[in-house]
């Protein structure tokens, strides 16, 4: 049968259902994906869908939501004009500022909602990594099946599975961040552990004793949970967890990092990332494990492009992500520009079979998040790739400061906490090794007490700029 | 330059067919007599619906949105 006829009206009646008893994990044939057919298509019909399906978008949103319709009036797009993935370039860039300013304009939401308030069971607004105001979100039933789907790909894409025992180390609040995750694995067949609302000992033990098997949370709590189950003297490498999802943070795919977070849990850890203004993941590590994330592109259009031009970057090139979603119909997303740094490479990078770009690295950084210091380009992600390769070194935090009321300065604060490591050395090593990557940038590396740099259960804060002067270039900071 | 969309000569197996004929009679009544049911009836039914949309979706098959009929 044809898509055609499947308008037909319905003639199926289902025989009278047999009691049964349904196990979990029973007869699900155990394909390395969870929609073979979206995750293995051809390129150019997956280019193809992607056209179709952004007509369809451009179509709602024009019907719907009138500030897209003036956008798009404005930019004199239609439906009907939409012929290749070319044209999605006529479309105006949606960004941050703009979606902050109709909600403060039309609080509480802004006029962008395609379905009535009253239709939503569900809302959520950003953990605030940039801005001032956060972006509230409402969806309704249907999308937050979407939501779980979107994850469905991740999870399962990683070698979850149904017999799993998947633990969330997740605060469970307005913070979107695993909620969606938590409904993908109960959607899989896993037993769910929600881990809310629990102190990291507590969430450490828990993990133990229900022989938990696949552990969610950000890459940072990762590693606090691992530092505490060392303090309780519990054995996490040897112990029953074979997988940890990882979000929230670029860290998931700093190979530094990833390995240290997977030699302390003695399990393979993959990253995912989302943002709550599509309200689930659109990328995800695949159990082959390329060094990069899939984009689930039949869900979304995901550009990349030139921060500062906004013209279109090749494969390989650094950019901005600019992303179009197709399954959230409460909020229409258009080309919204992330600020997220990415490298797109090939889908054939990796061996599993996908057809799906990936992205090199994962998140590579945020643009707002470089610093210049003295001249020199400074990424959070770039330092922290280095420091996790000293795997002596427990926490640290980058600082910056202005010396002599007038020059930049930027230092590493560490904390080592075993006594037997030759700490001096380790400093001067972190201090050498990060000049080397930064152009000769004199960075400063100082020990510090243990337990004295902050812990983070969600997104980590680990640049602390108290600098009066900023860019070396005199421009002082306003009070 | 991607091919333009054209309906491609797709073919369903019979267990998916099933699948869409349930989610066009749940949408069918939800739409056209959803006022008849008892609320266990109506919000389970959009539950139900709910989720094989994304069965629909996920076999590309444009079944837009829900939010008229309460999903």
């Amino acid at each position: 049968m044809d898509r055609a006829q499947l308008s037909l009206p319905p003639t199926y009646y289902p025989e009278p259902i047999e009691p049964t008893i349904l196990q979990r994990g029973g007869a699900m044939p155990d394909s390395p994906f969870w929609n073979k057919r979206h995750e293995t298509m051809p390129r150019d019909e997956l280019e193809a869908l992607q056209v179709h399906k952004l007509r369809h978008l451009v179509e709602w949103a024009n019907e719907r939501v009138p500030y897209h319709a003036k956008r798009l009036s404005d930019a004199g797009v239609t439906a009907d004009s939409i012929q290749s993935l070319d044209d999605l370039r006529r479309l105006p860039f949606m960004t941050r500022e703009e979606w902050m300013r109709s909600q403060v304009e039309h609080p509480p939401f802004g006029p962008i909602l395609a379905a009535p308030e009253n239709d939503a069971i569900r809302y959520h607004m950003t953990s605030g990594t940039t801005g001032r105001t956060p972006i509230r979100v409402l969806d309704s039933m249907k999308d937050w099946e979407w939501i779980a789907e979107m994850w469905c790909y991740g999870f399962w894409g990683f070698g979850v599975r149904p017999s799993d025992t998947v633990f969330f180390a997740f605060s469970y609040g307005t913070f979107v961040g695993f909620w969606g995750a938590h409904y993908a694995c109960e959607k899989i067949g896993c037993l769910v552990l929600p881990g809310g609302n629990m102190t990291t000992e507590a969430r450490v033990k828990q993990i133990v004793d229900m022989k938990a098997t696949v552990v969610c949370s950000t890459p940072t709590y990762a590693l606090r949970m691992a530092q505490e189950a060392h303090k309780l003297g519990i054995d996490l490498a040897n112990g029953p967890v074979k997988r940890l999802i990882l979000s929230g943070e670029p860290a998931g795919s700093i190979p530094a990092t990833k390995k240290l977070i997977e030699d302390q849990w003695g399990a393979v850890a993959g990253d995912t990332a989302g943002m709550t203004e599509l309200g689930t993941i659109m990328v995800f590590e695949c159990s082959e494990q390329p060094g990069g994330t899939h984009i689930i592109e039949p869900h979304f259009i995901e550009e990349v492009v030139d921060p500062v031009s906004a013209e279109p970057v090749g494969y390989g090139e650094q950019g901005e992500r600019v992303v179009t979603s197709f399954g959230r119909g409460f909020i229409p997303v258009l080309r919204y520009r992330t600020r997220d740094l990415v490298v797109k490479v090939p889908a054939d990078r990796c061996s599993c079979g996908r057809t799906l770009d990936i992205y090199e690295g994962g998140i590579v950084g945020r643009v707002d998040d470089m610093k210049l210091v003295r001249g020199t380009n400074v990424y959070p992600r770039a330092v922290e790739a280095i420091v996790r390769e000293f795997t002596e070194v427990d926490e640290f935090q980058i600082h910056l400061y202005t010396a002599e009321g007038i020059r930049d300065e930027i230092e590493v604060l560490v904390e080592i906490p075993d006594a037997d490591a030759d700490a001096n050395s380790i400093l001067e090593k972190i201090g050498s090794e990060l000049s080397e990557a930064h152009e000769g940038l004199r960075f400063g590396v100082r020990k510090v007490d243990n337990d004295s740099l902050p812990r983070f259960e969600l997104k980590a804060k680990r640049l602390n700029d108290e600098r009066e002067v900023v860019g070396g270039a005199g421009e002082r900071k306003k009070a | 330059m991607p091919k333009t969309w054209i309906d491609p000569p797709k073919v369903l197996n019979d267990a998916e067919l099933k699948l869409v004929d349930v989610y066009n009679t749940l949408v069918k009544t939800l739409d056209e007599s959803g006022d008849d049911l008892e609320p266990f009836e109506r919000r389970n039914a959009l539950k139900a619906v709910a989720a094989l949309w994304q069965v629909m979706n996920g076999l590309d098959l444009d079944p837009g949105h829900l939010y008229d009929i309460g999903a």
